[in-house]
């Protein structure tokens, strides 16, 4: 080195005064503006649905509730009253010429849930028999419109409240009831109903 | 002024950088909240007030409620409960497992495992997620969340509370409750340090009768409801038929 003998100050530890180069300014800001960019990409790894005491979004996918029996039966709760209940009652009673009752239902109580499936998707024309007597109404199609785990939940709830204690009825049998029926199915009669298997 | 400019673009970038940070960030991150589905259900939450209760929100602001109560509730923890639902066709076994094992407080893994046991021995079970939290279930059962404050203008989060959190008043008590508590707060609450609001009432044939500010005060009051699951603030319903 040349120049040592010019710099004292250099030899004795001391750091030399010199001007730092313009490309590694350039080079730190341009990182610097790289990070920045990346870290707003990543809105610095916000989500608007995490909350404390959460940490991250896999933990809060885990602690979502799973839809056990009961949140079954709340779920058809809240949509038997929003649908059904209209007619037959929030206590599931029916009303005199207007809907027979659930409540201990032959139709609702049945082993085979092929039929009650069929009830709310296909809707029900002329008459029916519940409990030994004779409906002469008739009902659209109100289940048709809600999905499989809704209608489910329904049909469950219904299965097993004011007194009915009958099985549970799954999304699958729905589907399955949906699928063999096609688009727009014809409401059916009690008579062709009971001719269905159970 | 030689550096004037200079001034303006240095104060021009601290007041945009603040800007950005404080209006534009939050704009972009929150600013698309919109209605949510009910966890395990169809139905959205939450629903746009009622007219009375929409007005009810400007009086409750309009008399400075929100310097002293808030309307937002806090959760320190969350946890799993493993709850039996059918014992099976030993009881006797499941029942000797059940007392060895811890059922409550429990982490997600831990859930699993023990849920795991008690279904290897015959037993059923579900798996409850809970809450937990000095606010909870006093307040409230989950946390408030950005939803929850999707229709109000403005948001009254409230930062002291003097009386208590509001985030879910509209389950605690009924309208006549709510109007005998804002003519006579000692009537209701012993030691309430409340002041009354009488002059939300006026004098009709010698009878005392709630104006419609104070109507619509307790409209707004009894929608104050946060009591659903959501994606963002999850647990377990109580069920129902028990």
């Amino acid at each position: 080195m040349s120049d040592e003998p010019k710099n004292p100050s250099a030899t004795s530890g001391e750091t030399k005064s010199s001007a730092v180069p313009m490309w590694i300014f350039s080079l730190l800001l341009l990182l610097l503006f790289l990070g920045a960019v990346y870290f707003d990409h990543h809105s610095g790894w916000f989500n608007s649905q995490v909350y404390a005491p959460y940490n991250n979004a896999e933990e809060l996918d885990a602690y979502q509730p799973k839809s056990g029996a009961a949140a079954m039966l709340a779920q058809g709760k809240r949509n038997y009253e929003m649908i059904c209940g209209a007619c037959h009652g929030a206590d599931g009673l029916g009303k005199p010429g207007q809907a027979p009752p659930l409540a201990g239902s032959e139709w609702v109580n049945a082993k085979g849930i092929q039929r009650l499936i069929h009830i709310p998707l296909t809707g029900v024309s002329g008459g029916i028999t519940v409990e030994g007597k004779d409906w002469n109404m008739s009902m659209a199609a109100m289940g048709a419109a809600l999905s499989d785990s809704d209608l489910a939940a329904v049909l469950t709830y219904v299965r097993n409240s004011w007194g009915n204690k009958a099985g549970e009825v799954t999304p699958d049998d729905v589907k399955a009831v949906r699928a063999a029926l096609g688009g727009h199915p014809q409401p059916m009669t009690g008579e062709e109903m009971m001719k269905m298997s159970e | 002024m030689k550096s004037g400019f200079r001034v303006f673009v240095a104060a021009f970038i601290a007041l945009g950088a603040s800007w950005c940070g404080f209006v534009l960030a939050p704009a972009l991150q929150l600013g698309a909240a919109k209605q949510t589905q009910i966890l395990n259900s169809s139905e959205i939450y939450p629903l746009q007030r009622p007219g009375a209760a929409a007005l009810g929100l400007q009086v409750y602001r309009s008399l400075g409620c929100a310097a002293c109560h808030t309307t937002q509730v806090q959760q320190s923890g969350f946890a799993c409960d493993v709850v039996l639902t059918s014992a099976g066709k030993n009881p006797e076994v499941v029942s000797n497992l059940i007392s060895t094992l811890k059922l409550t407080g429990l982490t997600k893994d831990e859930a699993d495992s023990v849920a795991g046991k008690i279904t290897a021995a015959g037993g059923k079970t579900e798996t409850h997620i809970v809450t937990t939290g000095s606010d909870i279930p006093r307040w409230g059962i989950r946390r408030s969340v950005a939803e929850d404050f999707l229709w109000d203008y403005p948001v009254q989060l409230g930062s002291i509370r003097v009386g208590p959190d509001l985030a879910n008043v509209g389950l605690r008590y009924d309208a006549a409750w709510e109007l005998a508590h804002l003519y006579e707060p000692k009537s209701k609450v012993k030691d309430s340090v409340m002041p009354p609001f009488r002059f939300l009432f006026e004098e009709k044939n010698g009878e005392v009768a709630p104006t419609e500010d104070a109507k619509n005060l307790v409209a707004y009051l009894l929608s104050l409801r946060a009591d659903v699951p959501l994606y963002d603030a999850p647990f377990t319903q109580p069920s129902l038929n028990k």
